[in-house]
């Protein structure tokens, strides 16, 4: 069984050891998906629940915002198969771009980068546990910060290519995983005015 | 005619510079403002900085005082060696440049003043407009004669952008300036009702369009391949793109008016525009990723390639974003909210000013004839405007889709669950992030004047031949 790292920890500190592995290793794609993805996605979902169900969401206004029970397990739900569908897609993003930048072509190792790069995100999840969104904000702009510098650094090691095409493979990334975060919030905001989601008056 | 035979770069240079100093005036001014959505005492009672004068300051500073600078520089630069003739009427274009900085100049103290015309992105008042659309008559006269006296046949595609932007901009400002004067200072629209605003949001979105967009698109096209060092991935792509593009952008100003007192077949109209708007946006996109993919090793040597990588990442994001807020069911929540001016920043920050940071830092080099005082400052300012405008754009989706929700809660009878003012008053850590990312993206600009100055001090331009 190939574990990149072993702690959370242990590849907030050793980042490169992880990424040498994956080039390493070749891991085969499903084993990846089941060992690796799967588990980071379950994670924030079901954080966000254990949170909403118990303080509400904290947009900043006076009263936390509760949201119905079935309401929530149905939008905890979609966020685990969006996460789920986010980082396969994105692992396949970065296969598709992998001849133009002379990368690897190995499937698994792409969902392994992503898999890797992705656990700042992962543990930053845990600020769902009290969801005020200005203090997730908070936690989420270090993660993430994390998760760039883990993508610039660990591409080239874990695809086999020089620096300075990994820097605009990334770039390219980057730009593929703004283009899906903007795409999430707007498919968000088109459920809740499609009456999926927290009560609005439209 | 010895002297006609040398390519005018004086001019370049002098719209480089007037360009960094308003850079560095509007963007401390969109400082100043967001700390006063944090301390809104910080106006100390003075109306000249009111919000209400500070922030028009701000737009028409960074959009017509250092995007158009830099538009105007980088257009009679590139037209000349696109062309292989100096610049037609030189003098006209001196004048051009030197009238367009005391116009703007006079222009931010009008609005200081409190002059306003009420049209958002044309505030200014109707001598200025009269001015502006005479200005920018001779823009087009040299733009175009130095087109009509080329000595290569085909007309490269930066040309049909910055063309373009020469002509629809004239279209939209002077036809969306026609007003009434009623005194110096005071004007109003020929346009009445909603009408004003099909024809304010005309303009508005096309300016968005031919000015932020299609202008620095002509600026990606001229510097993106000359940094790579090699053409275009598809030539063919590019003129496909800009025919699509100009065709489409100019429907798409409705989407600003969804759920307003404007007919709903022109809302969808708008909406459809605007999505369809995506594909030569993205065409142009893939375009760029593409050359500069094959130039990895320029990023060895070249500071400023970088800027263009991430531009492009920031222009990809901004021309999907935009078209996604203009479907109805996204735009009832977004709309009013900081979700908007997050988008436009990410926009303007992303896009319009790390593509003209690139270029600036590839351009005045080569003006002067010398290297680059510092490429570790430069690193330092990429670095800068990649964390401000991430920064910048999380804090306004999180204040955005936060007050867009909030608005439109309702509770079990049926009424607003909260008011505007408590909305208003728990966005103050939002805009003290939002604060926080205006600083550091304005500190690389401040590194990037300091390091361009250096550059250049004490070199005169370089005289350059057409070949």
């Amino acid at each position: 069984m190939t574990r990149f790292y072993r702690t959370p920890l242990g590849l907030l500190l050793h980042p490169k050891t992880a990424f040498a592995r994956v080039a390493e290793s070749e891991p085969a794609p499903l084993h990846v998906f089941f060992l690796h993805i799967v588990r980071l996605a379950l994670m924030p979902p079901t954080l966000a629940f254990v949170g909403a169900w118990n303080f509400g969401w904290r947009l900043g206004a006076a009263e936390p915002l509760y949201i119905e029970t079935s309401q929530l397990v149905l939008v905890s739900v979609g966020y685990f198969i969006a996460l789920l569908v986010g980082l396969t897609g994105t692992a396949a993003a970065a296969r598709w771009m992998a001849p133009t930048y002379g990368a690897s072509k190995a499937f698994g190792s792409h969902l392994a980068l992503v898999a890797i790069v992705a656990v700042p995100l992962a543990v930053g999840s845990i600020a769902h546990l009290f969801p005020h969104v200005f203090l997730n904000l908070l936690v989420f702009i270090p993660a993430l910060l994390w998760s760039l510098y883990l993508l610039y650094t660990g591409l080239p090691v874990a695809l086999g290519v020089s620096p300075e095409r990994g820097m605009l493979m990334a770039s390219s990334l980057v730009a593929f995983l703004l283009v899906a975060a903007v795409t999430l919030l707007g498919v968000t905001v088109a459920l809740w005015a499609a009456g999926i989601g927290p009560a609005i008056g439209v | 005619m010895a002297a006609a035979s040398y390519y005018e770069d004086g001019i370049a240079r002098f719209l480089t510079a007037c360009a960094i100093v308003w850079a560095l005036l509007g963007m401390a001014a969109g400082v100043y403002i967001a700390a006063e959505l944090v301390w809104p005492t910080i106006d100390f009672g003075q109306p000249a900085l009111s919000y209400g004068r500070l922030r028009n300051l701000h737009t028409n500073g960074v959009i017509f005082g250092f995007g158009v600078s830099a538009l105007m520089g980088t257009a009679f630069y590139s037209v000349q060696r696109t062309c292989h003739v100096p610049l037609f009427a030189p003098k006209l274009a001196w004048f051009c440049a030197v009238g367009w900085q005391i116009g703007m100049l006079a222009g931010g103290i009008s609005l200081l003043a409190g002059w306003n015309a009420g049209k958002e992105y044309a505030e200014l008042e109707w001598p200025f407009d009269i001015a502006i659309a005479l200005l920018w008559v001779c823009f087009g006269v040299v733009f175009f004669g130095t087109i009509a006296k080329r000595r290569i046949r085909p007309i490269y595609v930066s040309n049909w952008f910055y063309g373009g932007l020469i002509i629809v901009i004239a279209m939209l400002h002077i036809v969306n300036s026609l007003a009434l004067p009623v005194t110096l200072s005071k004007s109003y629209s020929l346009f009445a009702g909603a009408q004003d605003a099909i024809v304010q949001w005309w303009y508005g979105h096309n300016a968005v369009g031919f000015l932020l967009t299609g202008g620095f698109l002509g600026m990606l096209y001229y510097f993106l391949p000359k940094h790579a060092d090699r053409p275009i991935w598809s030539y063919r792509l590019s003129i496909v793109a800009f025919w699509a593009f100009t065709y489409s952008y100019i429907w798409a100003g409705p989407h600003h008016l969804h759920y307003n007192a404007i007919p709903e077949w022109v809302q969808s109209l708008g909406m459809v525009m605007s999505l369809v708007l995506l594909a030569p946006s993205w065409a142009t996109m893939i375009n760029g990723v593409m050359t500069v993919a094959g130039a990895w090793e320029k990023l060895k040597t070249d500071p400023a390639l970088k800027f263009i990588v991430l531009a492009l990442a920031f222009y990809g994001l901004a021309t999907f974003e935009g078209p996604m807020m203009s479907i109805r069911s996204v735009n009832v929540v977004s709309h009013f909210t900081d979700w908007t001016v997050g988008h436009v920043h990410s926009g303007a920050l992303g896009w319009n000013a790390l593509i003209t940071f690139g270029t600036f830092y590839f351009l005045v080099p080569r003006l002067v004839g010398g290297s680059l005082h510092s490429v570790r400052l430069a690193n330092v300012h990429f670095w800068l405007a990649l964390a401000g405008t991430m920064l910048y754009v999380l804090a306004m989706w999180g204040a955005g889709v936060s007050q867009g929700l909030l608005w439109l809660a309702m509770d079990d009878l049926g009424e607003l669950s909260f008011s505007f003012r408590d909305i208003m008053a728990s966005m103050a850590p939002y805009y003290a992030l939002r604060l926080v990312a205006g600083v550091v993206f304005l500190s690389g600009a401040v590194l990037m004047a300091w390091n361009l100055y250096l550059t250049a001090k004490g070199r005169p331009t370089v005289k350059v031949s057409p070949p």
